[in-house]
């Protein structure tokens, strides 16, 4: 049977929600399961996977890619010796430039409408054409170009949200006037959770689900140890015995049984 | 011998000219009856160049957005190719598509009995 890959945008409605930190880390745990994973940095805004995985200088960029001026090929780049004992790593980086932020928040409606084209292109680019299993995309957040761009070309939304009130109801807002509209199977991950051990129960999931009305795809609980990492490392693979790590290969599991 | 031979034709040629004339306007009340079914007020014509970016399709009345959608994943389709992707009838698509036509969001383009709709991305501006 030929199995095709999936799409998955990783967005939120605030900052700082750790979207980054799950996109990277739900890749890791993608790829430690066998699959191939492509991971790709769509936050012009304020790009931090080149940072965040060390990577000091590329030939080409997203940005150049969304430009029309190369392939998305010349922008891949093998970070599968990352991963011990795994499938493959691919990711695909946005310039953290001054000068390339400020290039990419000029564009017109006309730009982003190719742009869009050429995000929908790495359907048969990269699931067809090379076999990726998951390709994840890290958005802005809000209500971006850029991230709306991600969720419509996406087959999964998964929303990163805390439990901060403005971020609460901004986040359900979102989920009626942007994620419905577009028909797209979302799912929330409520990180940063303090408490965790009391609201991990069976009555906060139902609670949780309740106020969103959409499936509950984990609950993070707020670890000091992600915080002391500084954000430059892939956390699940220093630490694969860290409850954190298990909680993603859960959801990565469940993303995999409903394929 | 010749002669018969082109007056043979002849009936053929006006016969597909007539076919053509009521595809097109049925395409027209296609057009004309999903306008009564919305309302005109979904029904703006536009400039002849009107990008489909995603906040354009965020603010189309859901019917036209699901079309529209559409059309942006299939690149380049007909009716009929549209309403497998929507799950509607091939009339709807149809109207929509025209629509959209009209609207300056898509471009129509016939080749022999089939009408190919299109997102324009490639031309300047």
């Amino acid at each position: 049977m030929n199995v095709v890959g999936k799409i998955i945008a990783v967005h939120s409605y605030k900052g700082g929600t750790g979207k980054t930190l799950l996109s990277v880390n739900l890749a890791a745990a993608f790829a430690k399961r066998g699959k191939k994973v492509c991971l790709f940095d769509l936050d012009f805004r304020a790009p931090s996977l080149a940072t965040l995985l060390k990577v000091e200088k590329a030939d080409h960029w997203l940005n150049d890619y969304l430009n029309g001026t190369c392939e998305i090929d010349k922008v891949l780049m093998d970070l599968t010796d990352r991963i011990h004992n795994g499938g493959k790593l691919l990711v695909g980086l946005a310039n953290p430039s001054t000068e390339a932020i400020r290039d990419m928040s000029a564009k017109d409606r006309k730009w982003e409408m190719r742009a869009l084209g050429r995000l929908l292109a790495l359907r048969n680019s990269l699931l067809d054409g090379k076999g990726i299993d998951y390709l994840i995309f890290d958005t802005s957040p809000g209500l971006q170009y850029s991230s709306i761009n991600a969720i419509v070309s996406s087959d999964l939304v998964i929303v990163a949200t805390t439990l901060d009130r403005s971020d609460v109801d901004g986040t359900k807002r979102m989920l009626k006037e942007l994620y419905e509209l577009f028909e797209k199977k979302t799912e929330i991950i409520l990180n940063k959770v303090l408490e965790a051990p009391i609201r991990s129960g069976k009555d906060f999931q139902a609670k949780v689900k309740d106020i969103y009305q959409v499936p509950l795809l984990g609950i993070v609980p707020c670890f000091c140890d992600i915080l002391k990492a500084e954000g430059n490392t892939i956390f699940a693979e220093e630490k694969p015995d860290h409850p954190f790590t298990r909680i993603l290969d859960e959801m990565a599991n469940t993303i995999e049984k409903s394929t | 011998m010749a002669r018969q031979e082109t007056l043979g034709k002849k009936p053929l040629q006006i016969l597909e000219k007539i076919r053509e004339n009521l595809e097109k306007l049925n395409e027209k009340m296609e057009v004309m009856i999903e306008l009564q079914k919305h309302g005109k007020k979904d029904f703006q014509p536009l400039s002849s160049e009107a990008p489909l970016d995603v906040m354009t399709l965020l603010s189309m009345p859901d019917h036209l957005r699901k079309t529209a959608m559409a059309a942006c994943r299939l690149g380049r389709a007909t009716a009929d190719e549209t309403a497998e992707q929507t799950h509607r009838a091939r009339a709807v698509e149809s109207a929509y598509l025209n629509q959209l036509v009209i609207m300056g969001h898509l471009k129509k383009e016939r080749k022999g009995r089939k009408a190919y709709f299109y997102v324009d991305r490639e031309s300047q501006g």
